[in-house]
């Protein structure tokens, strides 16, 4: 199941031809390298613009991070934490 | 010809695309999986154990215990949506977004003559095609000389269908089906038709249109043209942008309540979130709706026209609580709703306001509107909605109570976007606003 967790986070992040993507991140002590950028949606919080990142770690496990340009600041929004 | 196309369990469908864990499996879209509150969408893994939109979160959990329970964000697929109908544009400007995963596309204007039958079918064939390889997602289109038989169309195989129908097929093979399988026919009405004998399609087109008209008005006669896959409602392009015909929120609560300061507290906030609406697009409203469903799922809705228009939350609050308190008995409730309709655009055929703000009112009220158009909308929020968050879960202004008690940090989504309900008509208006925005700040 998805656990909500709003957690900072720090990512190294590329910007690539004008557009950012996440490499890996550090989150509770461990580097989680980003296998792969699975979906992107962006969603406004008055002017501040949040971009969302579905993404996959090596282990095929799925997140979900943002960008909060008013940090700026990144956060693990959710994580699947395996079967209910 | 006009194409209807119907993207296949699309909330779910875009969960499974962003998370391949879970491709293959029962998925359940719905709003916090912790909390009360229904299906707003369901994998096609998931149906077979009869798990459907609408359906309490509990009822599903029991249907289907190992499907995964996913809290919908609304955003994420508005923004697809809005991809397809760029996509869409590619092939005709004269594309409707009907709801957040359906549009319609016109291709009578195509050529001297429009597209032909063969012709709409290999298009309809190469947009199935971009779908799935563009965006990983699955549609069904349907292909009818109107809006309503490519409507129909498109239902009849799913997922990943493409229907051509024209008149005579439409009839072939819709007359023997359930009066209530027609576009239109919702399950009162169809009642209403057994009542009257009328229990097929068929039955309906070979109905007399005088009895229709007298038990229907003009809708009787609209329904008799419709059983026949007669149609001539316009597709309406978007760039030509269609003014809403009303704004409503409503909310599932977390449990069962007659606490009246909660439920005035909920009132107040959806009043609120109407309001600012109102004002965010230009509008102001000549006819507030209040809607309240019991713990027995019952559902009643309650109109008051008003004199004048009204766009301040303040106005709207006073006549929901007016209508509530004439309305409830005090039985527990389940869902609280307010909107509003009679939308005129402000300054137009305006007499005056009901609630007669003095200039300072108004000064503030466009202050308070800069401070969440700058900062979001949890920013400020009226005092006494905050009543309705004295339980567990939620505290205002970005902090939220984990599972074991602890408070978390404040996300990104912010405490009101936590709250948000995910429901399939929210993320269809903000399509449809998003579009209107964009009309907005084009021209």
């Amino acid at each position: 199941m998805f656990e909500s967790l709003n957690d900072p986070v720090d990512v190294l992040t590329a910007f690539v031809d004008g557009a950012m993507r996440p490499i890996r991140f550090r989150w509770q002590g461990r580097v989680v390298p980003v296998r792969q950028v699975t979906g992107q949606w962006n969603r406004r919080e008055g002017q501040a613009v949040l971009r969302y990142f579905a993404v996959q770690g090596p282990h095929e496990e799925s997140y979900e991070l943002c960008f909060d340009s008013r940090g700026p600041r990144w956060v693990l929004n959710r994580a699947w934490s395996g079967p209910a | 010809m006009i194409l209807l196309v119907d993207m296949d369990a699309f909330f779910a469908s875009v969960e499974q695309l962003h998370h391949p864990h879970l491709r293959g499996k029962p998925v359940i879209v719905c709003g916090d999986p912790t909390r009360r509150g229904v299906v707003t969408a369901a994998s096609y893994e998931a149906r077979p154990f009869g798990v459907r939109a609408g359906m309490p979160t509990a009822e599903a959990k029991r249907l289907c215990p190992h499907a995964e329970f996913v809290e919908g964000s609304p955003r994420k697929y508005v923004e697809k949506s809005l991809e397809l109908l760029e996509m869409f544009l590619t092939y005709t400007p004269d594309v409707e977004p009907f709801s957040v995963d359906e549009a319609f596309l016109d291709l009578s204007k195509l050529g001297e003559r429009g597209a032909t039958r063969e012709a709409a079918v290999a298009m309809a064939r190469t947009i199935q095609q971009r779908i799935a390889d563009e965006h990983g997602l699955g549609a069904s289109i349907g292909i009818g000389p109107n809006k309503l038989i490519a409507k129909m169309a498109s239902g009849v195989n799913k997922p990943r269908g493409l229907t051509v129908l024209d008149e005579e097929e439409f009839r072939q093979l819709f007359w023997p089906q359930d009066v209530q399988e027609l576009w239109g026919v919702g399950p009162k009405m169809s009642e209403h038709l057994k009542r009257l004998g009328i229990r097929t399609v068929g039955d309906l087109g070979r109905a007399g249109e005088p009895m229709l008209e007298q038990s229907f008005g003009a809708v009787g006669v609209h329904l008799k043209h419709a059983a026949w896959g007669r149609d001539q409602t316009p597709v309406v392009p978007y760039h030509e942008g269609v003014d809403p015909k009303s704004m409503g929120h409503e909310v599932t609560l977390p449990e069962d309540s007659r606490e009246e300061a909660f439920l005035e507290g909920t009132l107040l906030r959806l009043a609120d979130q109407v309001a600012r609406r109102l004002r965010g697009e230009g509008f102001v409203a000549r006819t507030l709706t209040l809607k309240l469903r019991d713990f027995r799922f019952r559902t009643i809705t309650r109109q008051k026209a008003l004199t004048v228009s009204v766009d301040d939350h303040l106005a709207i609050f006073e006549v929901a609580k007016a209508l509530w308190r004439a309305n409830w008995k005090g039985e527990p409730l389940r869902l609280l709703g307010v909107s509003a309709s009679g939308l005129e655009h402000k300054g137009e055929g305006e007499q005056g306001e009901l609630f007669v703000q003095d200039d300072r009112k108004k000064t503030l009220q466009e202050a308070l509107d800069k401070v969440r158009d700058k900062l979001g909308e949890a920013s400020v929020v009226p005092a006494g909605s905050l009543m309705h968050r004295r339980d567990t879960g939620h505290v205002p202004f970005g902090a939220m109570k984990r599972k074991d008690g602890r408070t978390r940090r404040a996300g990104p989504e912010g405490a009101a976007g936590a709250q948000a309900p995910i429901t399939r008509e929210g993320a269809a208006s903000q399509v449809k606003r998003t579009l209107r925005d964009q009309k907005r700040k084009g021209s």
